[in-house]
């Protein structure tokens, strides 16, 4: 307490410096006022509360035709899209022989088949041994393509077969 | 400010305790991608599962309820879940390995049972539309069957 006079307004003088010569300084009570830091950090709180959006799931939606519905289209207008069992891709117009085709290919022969022909309509053949993300991956290009209308049907053993000789 | 501190951690530690977060997924499902932004309802839904082995699961969206359905009783527990809440949405949510012929009696059945409106569960796709670039296909990771 003898060197507390001399330190009173934190500064340590001459007098004030101990044995070693260091100065001895009073420590002064340092008051920091939280208030504006806790406003900030409850503004973030509720901030992030009020527009947080948790993930929710995404979906295609789907509309199916009644089954039974049947519609007769004539075979010029339908552009059929194979998907074999290894997924490889196969296109045809008409009574054509169904060529490889490429994923790239598709959308550009959609738009160019449409503009030949409006009232085209596309059939996709997929093979019961293939997986379900071609389909997928088949409906995502026919939505971008706006090709709402659709038909997406199972190959059959003949259609598997027919494939075979245009590998 | 005591007094409202407290207040803070008494909510924070009340929603903290109460809050329920989703229950882990019974089944595995890696879902296809597509660059549909439509979302699922949270609520009132009936979810059809499809692993990639092929087994199907029904389900409301809390996943409790979970159960396996057998390829000849597809049709019937549509019907029946249907009928105990007729304004459901239905959800099917296949493995993007599923084998295709499974998906087309599921959604054979599914137009049997007069659901002819339903949505496919999938993941969002960032990727440019194709044609200006590489086709879905070849941006998908193939894992073999």
């Amino acid at each position: 307490m003898t060197e507390a006079p001399a330190a009173e307004n934190g500064k340590p003088n001459k007098r004030g410096k101990g044995p070693l010569g260091r100065a001895k300084r009073k420590r002064v009570g340092v008051r920091i006022d939280m208030t504006p830091m806790v406003d900030v950090a409850f503004l973030l709180l509720i901030f992030f509360m009020v527009t947080t959006v948790f993930r929710r799931p995404l979906a295609m939606e789907v509309n199916m035709p009644e089954p039974g519905a049947k519609v007769e289209v004539p075979e010029s207008n339908v552009l059929t899209v194979y998907i074999d069992r290894d997924e490889q891709l196969f296109a045809k117009v008409g009574k054509a022989d169904p060529e490889p085709v490429t994923w790239d290919d598709l959308a550009p022969s959609f738009a160019a088949g449409v503009a030949a022909n409006p009232d085209l309509i596309i059939l996709v053949k997929i093979s019961r041994e293939a997986r379900y993300e071609p389909m997928v991956d088949m409906m995502d290009l026919l939505e971008d393509a706006h090709m709402e209308r659709f038909s997406l049907i199972p190959m059959k053993e003949a259609d598997e077969q027919a494939l075979e000789q245009f590998r | 400010m005591t007094p409202m501190v407290d207040v803070a951690f008494l909510l924070l530690i009340f929603f903290m305790s109460t809050t329920q977060f989703k229950p882990p997924e019974q089944v595995a499902v890696q879902l296809p991608l597509s660059r549909s932004e439509i979302h699922v309802p949270e609520t009132g839904t009936i979810i059809l599962t499809v692993n990639r082995t092929g087994q199907m699961f029904i389900s409301s969206e809390s996943g409790r309820d979970i159960q396996e359905l057998a390829p000849d009783n597809v049709l019937d527990a549509i019907v029946n879940w249907r009928g105990r809440n007729p304004s459901a949405v239905v959800v099917v949510k296949g493995d993007r390995d599923a084998p295709f012929g499974t998906m087309a009696d599921l959604m054979d059945a599914l137009a049997e049972a007069k659901t002819l409106r339903f949505n496919l569960m999938t993941d969002l796709r960032r990727r440019q539309p194709p044609g200006s670039g590489s086709g879905p296909a070849a941006q998908t990771p193939r894992d073999g069957q």
